[in-house]
């Protein structure tokens, strides 16, 4: 049996190229059903995302073959000549695959390494396999041991820590600041595109009361019932200033529209409960001495995408700590798969040596018709514990043999020894 | 003598599993995230081993020991119990790595006290001490000194964090703390429950000493130790109503306490060095 993948990313081709090998959630059924058709009884999986698209399938053909088809099935379902993809993709076979599909789980392997969407795609593209009954044993497990993987090095590395685009660093600002979003208000000053991105972000973290200030009344009132938030007037923002716990301004003021005093003034009535300022305009709205005062935090865009790089930075140093874990568990899977190869042939030697146990048995009870039925039953179980007796300890040295190296040799010699028929 | 050796044995390992508990929690700064829970349970294995010594050392002076050196001890016990408590849900966990040195540290005073008392046979209560207002005495008093402790490791996460966030510095155990604002109500609810069981303490100390006017002396308000509880009272009394009505919160209240704390505690070891009190519970009433 060979596992296989073959696929094309981000590392590895432009997005055009990606754009024509991608394959729509709603065409991944068919697309598995045809790729099953050309090698019948295959296991295979399917993952398809706007960063890679890759087909893995287990069959007990030789991997170039493995290889020929699933390049035959990509050129044929997007009507695509090979040549025109072949350079792009990467084909790999037994552990390579695995470790790729470790890799590619655990988010290494991401265009931003680390990001949590990657293993919610790979679980849904095995889910779909397994709906369309296009999954065996070894893809099953492949698919169920990454998931474990994955879930392994996010829990013991900081490899997802820290956001790494400037909204979602602002959303993580606040989620350090405030314990629970859903109780706190977030007033928007002005508007724009980054400001409407990060309320959005903010939004779907759970903050409820939204307070919308801005000088065009129609602007505001369009924006607040979007996100169903109040309208604030500008003029009376400085009113309304302690009522903010998250702030956002983007407005196109040329100079700073707020200062220390107004968040001095604000903090009181709020009883010193901190405020998180952030200041995406350019020009900027906000005195930076307001980031002086005590439970005032604040960030302008410069110091998002800073936080940004400096945790993109922290997450790549915490690749090779992941590459370790997934390192190991490509090794205990590669352990599990070469277990596996010896089983047909356990199930052979057993399957012979009983055949000649019940074979000669039977000429053994012919020959004393005079034995009781319990003597017979004695004579029976002798025989069987004696078989299993010799059975024991080559069967579990194969096993240990297969989990250290390659078993193929000693499986040759075994197969030789007991004139066992070599499996396909 | 067996007993003996092995009163040393759990305590010295107890200290040990305290020492080494940082050592985890050091390497979780530096990535491993497995390894705080490891780290809770060398503390809880540490303070597993202090009871142990305690009863054995009880056992073998055939009278309950009460030195400073158990008070110390107790002080670690009920410290280490609170701060797995506080730790328990997930966001708090990383907040080992403030309270585990801090009890460390602890434990390496612990041990330099413990050269004095471990196999020194504890003096006898005078007769007028022993019973249940001692007990209650001691117990709540020690529970609010372990409170305003843990209180005082919490604030330095606050201000780290806080500090973390005024410089940009959002990298590292800055992602693994909790959120300021769980900081600060973790910071007010110790508080707040140090500061009532502190003050019942002193109530019942201060009748205790009115109703058995021979137990601490004649002249016990003017023991530096209750002048120093008062100043704590009145202390925490400012720390509690400030942060209750929102006058003083986040990085100066966290400043306050943990300035208040370690000079309180500073001052306390002082007058323990400089045998200052006129009154003490492990000899007799001078």
């Amino acid at each position: 049996m060979s596992l296989v993948v073959v696929g094309l990313s981000h590392h590895t081709s432009p997005i055009e190229l990606r754009e024509r090998l991608h394959f729509p959630e709603t065409e991944i059924s068919h697309a598995l059903l045809q790729l099953r058709k050309r090698m019948d009884g295959a296991g295979a999986v399917v993952l398809s995302t706007c960063n890679r698209v890759e087909t893995y399938v287990n069959h007990a053909a030789p991997p170039e073959e493995l290889h020929r088809e699933i390049r035959a099935f990509l050129s044929d379902a997007h009507q695509l000549p090979e040549a025109e993809f072949r350079p792009a993709l990467y084909e790999y076979v037994d552990r390579d695959t695995v470790g790729h599909l470790f890799r590619v789980a655990s988010s290494l392997d991401s265009m931003v390494v680390g990001e949590n969407q990657i293993l919610g795609q790979v679980h849904e593209a095995y889910l779909l396999a397994q709906s369309e009954q296009a999954t065996d044993k070894i893809i099953s497990a492949v698919f169920q041991k990454a998931f474990s993987v994955a879930k392994e090095v996010r829990s013991r590395t900081h490899i997802s820590a820290g956001k790494v685009s400037v909204s979602s660093v602002a959303v993580d600002l606040a989620v350090s600041i405030f314990m629970d979003l859903a109780d706190k208000t977030l007033m928007v000053i002005g508007s724009g595109e980054m400001g409407e991105l990060t309320l959005k972000s903010l939004i779907s973290k759970g903050v409820r009361r939204v307070l919308i200030v801005n000088r065009n009344r129609e602007k505001g009132e369009a924006l607040a019932a979007q996100c169903q938030g109040v309208y604030v007037p500008f003029d009376e923002l400085g009113a309304t200033l302690h009522r903010a716990d998250i702030l956002i301004s983007s407005t196109a003021a040329p100079g700073f529209i707020l200062q220390a005093d107004d968040f001095q003034r604000a903090l009181k009535p709020r009883g010193n409960e901190p405020i998180f300022a952030i200041d995406i305009a350019v020009p900027r709205d906000i005195d930076p001495a307001v980031n002086d005062l005590d439970n005032v935090y604040l960030y302008d865009v410069d110091d998002l995408q800073k936080v940004a790089d400096e945790n993109m930075e922290a997450r790549r140093k915490e690749i090779a700590q992941c590459m370790e874990l997934v390192d190991k568990g490509t090794e205990q899977f590669c352990r599990w798969m070469r277990g596996l190869i010896v089983e047909p042939t356990i199930v052979s030697m057993s399957t012979e040596l009983n055949a000649i146990r019940e074979r000669e048995l039977a000429k053994t009870l012919q020959s004393l018709p005079d034995l009781t039925e319990k003597q017979r039953d004695e004579i029976t179980y002798l025989s069987k514990r004696i078989v299993n007796t010799i059975l024991q300890r080559p069967m579990s040295q194969l096993k240990q043999e297969a989990v250290q190296q390659d078993p193929h040799v000693i499986l040759h010699l075994v197969k030789r020894l007991f004139g066992l028929k070599e499996s396909p | 003598m067996f007993m003996k050796v092995l009163t040393d044995i759990f305590f010295y390992l107890g200290m040990g599993l305290y020492l080494l508990a940082p050592v985890l929690a050091i390497r979780f700064l530096r990535g491993s995230n497995g390894s705080l829970l490891p780290a809770t349970r060398l503390a809880l294995g540490g303070a597993l081993l202090v009871v142990l010594s305690f009863l054995l050392r009880w056992f073998t002076w055939g009278r309950l020991p009460v030195t400073p050196f158990d008070a110390l001890n107790l002080f670690i016990l009920l410290s280490t119990l609170i701060m797995v408590l506080v730790t328990q849900p997930e966001p708090m966990r990383a907040l080992q790595c403030f309270y585990l040195p801090a009890l460390a540290i602890m434990c390496l005073i612990n041990v330099g006290v413990a050269l004095r008392y471990l196999n020194v046979a504890p003096k006898e209560l005078p007769v007028t001490l022993r019973g249940l207002p001692l007990t209650i005495h001691i117990g709540l008093i020690y529970l609010a000194y372990a409170l305003f402790f843990v209180a005082s490791m919490t604030s330095v996460a606050y201000v780290f964090q806080s500090q973390r966030l005024k410089r940009r510095q959002t990298s590292g155990l800055f992602h693994q703390l909790p959120s300021l604002e769980q900081l600060d109500r973790t910071l007010y609810r110790l508080i707040s429950y140090g500061y009532p069981f502190f003050v019942i303490t002193m109530l019942i100390g201060i009748f205790w000493a009115w109703a058995e006017p021979k137990l601490l002396g004649e002249q016990w308000w003017l023991s530096p130790k209750i002048i120093l509880s008062a100043v704590m009272v009145a202390f925490y009394s400012v720390s509690f109503h400030t942060r209750r009505f929102g006058l003083l919160r986040g990085r100066k209240l966290a400043y306050f306490v943990f300035f208040g704390f370690t000079s309180l505690l500073a001052t306390s070891i002082v007058l323990a060095l400089l045998n200052l009190s006129t009154y003490n519970f492990w000899g007799k009433p001078s």
